[in-house]
C-alpha cells in the first residue's frame, strides 16, 4: 500500500499526540513532553511525506533560521541581566536559579495561567500586522471582553457548555464590535488605527469601574469593594484537576483553547481565501487593489477579528480564572501582547511560545522575587532587552528593505525610463 | 569638424578597474579609454555595471582595485569634490537641484564667488550668462528650477558642471527622461560641447542613441568590458548582440493583420479626475478592436496614469462613457472587470503589478483567488495554485528555482512575466499593457513584445500605452498621440515618423 496515502493518518496523529501532550504536561512534565516530542516526530514525518526529504531539510533549516534571533536576543538579554544584577549587588547564579525554577518547575501553572491571555491578544495583535494595522488598543478590547463575559456569566442559565460557547461568542463579538469605530475612521478618513483604538482602549478601561459597580461592586462595604459578584460555578471554564489529579487547581483549560486558536489563526492566515486577502492588503494595497481586492473590506476584516481576538483574553480571565471582574486588576495583557506579537513576528503559531516565555519570565519574576532578595523589575528589564534585540532585527530588516527598494527604484528609472 | 580619431591625445584611462559589492562583481577589469574632444558611449543592460564605473570614475565609490589615470597621472578621488577639481563633472540621472531656488543659484552651489562667506550674486550671474553664451545652452538665469522644463533642468546640471570648468562630462542615462524633440537639442548641445573641446562620456542602453551621437563605444557585460566600437564601423545588431551576449531580434517581425469590426472596447467622451481634481483626462474617445493593438505615444504626465486606471476601475470616471463588448462598464469595480476578461499589465509592476514578499504561485493566482479550482469554499488549493503556476513558469519562461520564490527574489524582466504570465493566461477579451517593458533588458524586450503580438493574433484587443515612440512604433497598428489629456490625433504607423508623432507629444498644432 502506498505510504503516502497514509499522510493525513499522520496530521491528525500529530494533532492528537500534541493536544494530549500539553494537557498532561499540566499535570506531570514527563508523560506530557513524551507526547508532545512524538507529535512532532509525527508532524515531520507527515511534511516529508508530504514534500520530500529537500523539502522537510528546507523546513527544518527555516525554522532554525526563524529560531535563531530570539534565542540569541533571549541569551543575551539574560546575560546583559545577569551584568545589572551584578551591578545592583544582587547574585545573578542564586537569582537566575530561582527564576527558571520558579518559571518552569514550581510555578509552571502560573506561567501558563500568564501565558493564556496573552495568546489571544498577542494573535490579536499578529493578525492585524498581517494587515498592516497596529491594533494597539488590544487593552481595550480585552477589558470589553471582560465585562461582557461577567454578564453573561452572571446571567446566563444554560447547559454549561452551551453557556461557555455563547459568553466565548458574545463576548468575542462584542470586544470586536468596539473595533468598527476605528475601522469605519480608518476606511472613510484614513484615522489611524493606533490612535483610535488606543483612545477606546482608555474609554474601555474607564468603563469597567462603573460596570463593577453594577454588578455587585460597593466600594463603601470591606467584603464586597471594587469586585463584581461571582460567576455561577456552571459557568466556569472546566480545570484540568478535574481529570488530571496532579494538576494545579487552578489551572483551567484556557491555555488550550489559547493553543486552538493560534492553529486556527495560521489556518484562517494562510489557508483561506480570507487570509490571504488580508495578507495582500497588509503586504501591498496597491497590487490588492488592481487585482480587485477590497481594501476597506480587509481592514474592516482584520480589525474585527482582531477586536474579537482580544475580547477572548478578557473571557479567558473572567471564567477561567477570577470568575468575577475586578477593578484596577489589569496585568496589561492587552499592551503586553503587542510585545508577543512582535517577538514572535507576527507569526500565529510563534505567538504559542513567545506568549509561553512572557508568562513564564512574569510568574519566574514574582517567584525569584519571593525567594530571593533580587528586585522583580530585573525580569522586566530583561523583557526589554529581549524584545529590543529581536525586535532590531526588524529594524535591520526595514532599513534593508527601504535601501534595496530605493536602490531599485533608482536603478529602474535610470536605466527604465528610457 | 570632428579631429580625426588617432590624432587625439588620451585624457582619461583606466586601468583593470574591480568594484566589488558585497554580493556583486559589479566591475570586473575594465578598461576604458577616453579620448579628448570625443563623444564616448558606455552601453550596457540594467546592472551591467555602467554607473557603477561612472561612480567610480566620479569619486562616488572607491574601486576595489585598479587605476585612474588622467591625462597620463595616475589619480585618486576620495570624493566627487576631488574629482571636480581635476575637472570631471556628472550629470546624474535624478537631478540634484533645489527647486525654489533660481538657476544661478543653482549653478553656483557649492562653489560662489564672493569673499568672507558674502556672495557675489551679480559676478555670478554674470559669469552663469557667459558660460551660457559660450557653449550655446540658452536658459534664463533667473528662473526658478520648478518653472523649467525636465530638459533645461538638465541643461542645468550640464552648466553647473562647466561652471566648475569641466573638461570631461559624464551623462548617466540623460536621455531617459527626455522627449525626442529634448533628445535632438541635448545631442546638439553635446556636439557643441565636444567641439569647445570638452570630452563627453554617455551612458544608454539605447542602440539608436549610440549610433546617433558617439564616436566610440564600449559594450558591458556582466562588469565586463565585452566589445568596442567605432560607431561608424558597427550597426544596432552588432551592438544588441554584443550586449545581450546572444543573437537578438531588435524589432520582432509584425504581421499584417485586418482588425475585426466591432470593436470591443469603446471610449467616449471620457472625463477622469486626477487626486487633486484636475481633469487629468479631459473629454478622450476612442476604440480598440478585436486584434488591434491601439499605441497610447504621448510624454509622461498627459493621462496615461489617470486613463489606465479609469479602465480598471482603480478612479472614478467623472463622465463619459466605457463599453466593453456592448455593456456600459463605466462605472464598474475593478473586481468585475477582471470577471469580464479584462487583464491589466500596470506599468508599475512593483507597485500595482506584484505583491513583492508573496510567492509566485499566490501572485499568479492574485485576482482569481477567490474562484475554483484556486479556492474550495474557503480553503485555498495550493496543490493547484503550484501546480498551475509551475506550468505558467514553464510556459512563459519564467527563471526561478521553484514557484515558491518570493516575487522579489526575481530579476525585473522575470517579474514581469510573471505579471504577463498571470494577466495572458487569463484569455482577455481587451488587454490594457503600460509601459510593458520598462526599464527591461533588450532580450526581455524581445520576448515581451513577441507575447504582445501573439494576443493579436488570437484577436484580442489591446490598448498599448508606453512612452517609449520604439514600442509604440514596433507594435501599434495605430497610433493615438495623448497630449493634456485628449486624443490630439491620429496616426497610421507605417505613414509617419517619429518627428511627427514627437511633434503632437509636446503640443504640436497642426
Ligand atoms: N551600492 C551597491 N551595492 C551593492 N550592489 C550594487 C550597488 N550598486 C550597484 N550594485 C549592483 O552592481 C551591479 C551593477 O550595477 P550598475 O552599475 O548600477 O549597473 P548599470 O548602471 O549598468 O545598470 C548590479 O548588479 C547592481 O545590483
Ligand atoms: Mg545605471
Amino acid at each position: 500500500m502506498d505510504i503516502k496515502k497514509l499522510k493525513p493518518v499522520f496530521f491528525i496523529a500529530s494533532i492528537l499526540m500534541a493536544v494530549i501532550g500539553t494537557t498532561l504536561y499540566m499535570g506531570s512534565y514527563f508523560s506530557g513532553l513524551l507526547f508532545i516530542l512524538a507529535a512532532v516526530v509525527l508532524f515531520l514525518a507527515y511534511k516529508w511525506l508530504e514534500s520530500g526529504t529537500a523539502a522537510l531539510l528546507g523546513l527544518i533549516k527555516a525554522g532554525a533560521q526563524a529560531l535563531m534571533v530570539p534565542v540569541f536576543g533571549i541569551a543575551i538579554a539574560i546575560v546583559l541581566g545577569a551584568l545589572v544584577m551584578l551591578a545592583s549587588n544582587y547574585d545573578p547564579v542564586e537569582s537566575y536559579r530561582a527564576l527558571f525554577y520558579g518559571a518552569f518547575v514550581q510555578n509552571w501553572h502560573v506561567s501558563v495561567l500568564n501565558a493564556a491571555p496573552l495568546m489571544f491578544t498577542g494573535l490579536s495583535v499578529a493578525l492585524a500586522f498581517h494587515a498592516g494595522l497596529f491594533n494597539i488598543g488590544a487593552e481595550g478590547q480585552y477589558y470589553i471582553g471582560a465585562m461582557a463575559a461577567t454578564f453573561l456569566g452572571l446571567n446566563l442559565n444554560l447547559p454549561p457548555f452551551l453557556s461557555l460557547i455563547l459568553i466565548f461568542v458574545i463576548a468575542g463579538m462584542l470586544a470586536s464590535a468596539w473595533n468598527i469605530v476605528p475601522a469605519i475612521l480608518k476606511v472613510r478618513t484614513g484615522a489611524h488605527e493606533v490612535i483610535t483604538t488606543m483612545m477606546l482602549a482608555h474609554t474601555a478601561r474607564y468603563l469597567s469601574p462603573i460596570f463593577i459597580r453594577a454588578h455587585g461592586g460597593d466600594p463603601s462595604t470591606s467584603d464586597h469593594a471594587y469586585v463584581t459578584d461571582q460567576l455561577p460555578e456552571a459557568n466556569w471554564l472546566p480545570r484540568f484537576r478535574s481529570f488530571l489529579p496532579e494538576a494545579n487547581y487552578r489551572l483551567h483549560v484556557g491555555i488550550l483553547i489559547g493553543i486552538a486558536m493560534a492553529l486556527l489563526v495560521y489556518y484562517l492566515l494562510y489557508h483561506t481565501r480570507i487570509g490571504f486577502e488580508i495578507r495582500a492588503v497588509g503586504q501591498n494595497k496597491d497590487a490588492a487593489r488592481a487585482q480587485g481586492i477590497s481594501i476597506g473590506k480587509n481592514i474592516m476584516m482584520a480589525l474585527l477579528l482582531a477586536g474579537f481576538l482580544a475580547g477572548l483574553a478578557g473571557v479567558n480571565q473572567v471564567v477561567g480564572l477570577d470568575h468575577k471582574l475586578y477593578e484596577n486588576l489589569s496585568a496589561g495583557y492587552g499592551w503586553n501582547g503587542i510585545s508577543v506579537a512582535l517577538l514572535a513576528s507576527s507569526h500565529p503559531i510563534g505567538v504559542i511560545f513567545t506568549a509561553l516565555l512572557w508568562g513564564a519570565l512574569d510568574a519566574g519574576g514574582q517567584y525569584m522575587a519571593r525567594v530571593t532578595d533580587t528586585s522583580n523589575s530585573i525580569v522586566e528589564i530583561i523583557k526589554g532587552i529581549i524584545l529590543f534585540l529581536v525586535v532590531a532585527k526588524y529594524i535591520y530588516a526595514y532599513l534593508g528593505n527601504r535601501i534595496r527598494r530605493y536602490r531599485r527604484r533608482k536603478q529602474e528609472a535610470a536605466e527604465g525610463a528610457a | 569638424m570632428s579631429a580625426p580619431q588617432d590624432t587625439k591625445q588620451v585624457i582619461l584611462e583606466t586601468k583593470d578597474i574591480v568594484k566589488q559589492f558585497p554580493r556583486v562583481l559589479a566591475n570586473n577589469d575594465v578598461n576604458i579609454t577616453l579620448h579628448e574632444g570625443e563623444i564616448l558611449s558606455l552601453l550596457g543592460e540594467n546592472g551591467a555595471g555602467k554607473s557603477t564605473l561612472m561612480n567610480v570614475l566620479y569619486g562616488l565609490y572607491t574601486p576595489t582595485s585598479g587605476k585612474i589615470l588622467l591625462n597620463g597621472q595616475e589619480v585618486q578621488f576620495n570624493s566627487p569634490k576631488d574629482a571636480i577639481d581635476l575637472g570631471l563633472g556628472m550629470v546624474h540621472q535624478h537631478f540634484m537641484l533645489l527647486d525654489p531656488f533660481t538657476v544661478t543659484e543653482n549653478i553656483i552651489l557649492g562653489s560662489e564667488p564672493g569673499k568672507r562667506g558674502t556672495i557675489d550674486y551679480k559676478q555670478a550671474r554674470r559669469e552663469v550668462k557667459e558660460i551660457s553664451e559660450k557653449y550655446n545652452l540658452k536658459i534664463d538665469p533667473d528662473a526658478p528650477i520648478e518653472t523649467l522644463s525636465v530638459g533645461l533642468q538638465q541643461r542645468v546640471e550640464i552648466l553647473k558642471a562647466l561652471y566648475r570648468r569641466a573638461k570631461i562630462l559624464i551623462l548617466d542615462e540623460p536621455t531617459a527622461v527626455l522627449t525626442p524633440q529634448e533628445v535632438d537639442e541635448l545631442f546638439e548641445v553635446i556636439r557643441d560641447l565636444r567641439n569647445s573641446g570638452v570630452s563627453v562620456i554617455i551612458i544608454t542602453h539605447k542602440l539608436e542613441e549610440v549610433m546617433a551621437i558617439s564616436d566610440r563605444v564600449y559594450i558591458l557585460r556582466g562588469g565586463e568590458v565585452v566589445g568596442e566600437r567605432n560607431t561608424s564601423d558597427t550597426d544596432k545588431t552588432d551592438l544588441a548582440n554584443l550586449m545581450v551576449g546572444r543573437e537578438v531580434v531588435l524589432t520582432v517581425e509584425k504581421e499584417d493583420k485586418q482588425a475585426g469590426d466591432t470593436p470591443i472596447l469603446t471610449i467616449e467622451d471620457l472625463r477622469v479626475l486626477n487626486l487633486k481634481n484636475f481633469p487629468a483626462i479631459d473629454g478622450l474617445s476612442l476604440d480598440v478592436k478585436p486584434g488591434e493593438i491601439v499605441g497610447i505615444a504621448g510624454v509622461d504626465g498627459n493621462g496615461q496614469t489617470e486613463l489606465a486606471e479609469a479602465l480598471m476601475g482603480l478612479l472614478s470616471v467623472d463622465s463619459g462613457k466605457i463599453t466593453h463588448l456592448g455593456d456600459d462598464i463605466t462605472h464598474m469595480g475593478t473586481k468585475e472587470l477582471i470577471g469580464r476578461s479584462i487583464s491589466y499589465v500596470p506599468s508599475d509592476r512593483h507597485r500595482f503589478g506584484l505583491i513583492l514578499p508573496m510567492t509566485i504561485g499566490e501572485n499568479i493566482m492574485l485576482g482569481y483567488h477567490d474562484r475554483k479550482p484556486y479556492v474550495r469554499g474557503i480553503q485555498l488549493n495550493y496543490k493547484y495554485i503550484n501546480s498551475h503556476a509551475e506550468e505558467l513558469v514553464e510556459a512563459y519562461d519564467i527563471r526561478t528555482p521553484d514557484v515558491q520564490n518570493p516575487a522579489e527574489k526575481l530579476s525585473g524582466g522575470n517579474q514581469q512575466k510573471v505579471i504577463l504570465a498571470r494577466e495572458l493566461s487569463r484569455e482577455p477579451t481587451f488587454l490594457l499593457v503600460s509601459q510593458p517593458t520598462r526599464g527591461l533588458d533588450v532580450g526581455a524586450i524581445e520576448y515581451i513584445h513577441k507575447q504582445i503580438l501573439a494576443m493579436r493574433d488570437r484577436n484580442v484587443a489591446i490598448l498599448l500605452i508606453s512612452l517609449e515612440l520604439e514600442e509604440i512604433f514596433a507594435l501599434s497598428d495605430r497610433i493615438e498621440v495623448l497630449y493634456e489629456g485628449k486624443i490630439v490625433k491620429e496616426f497610421d504607423p507605417k505613414k509617419t515618423s517619429h518627428k511627427e508623432v514627437g511633434y503632437y507629444m509636446t503640443g504640436g498644432k497642426e
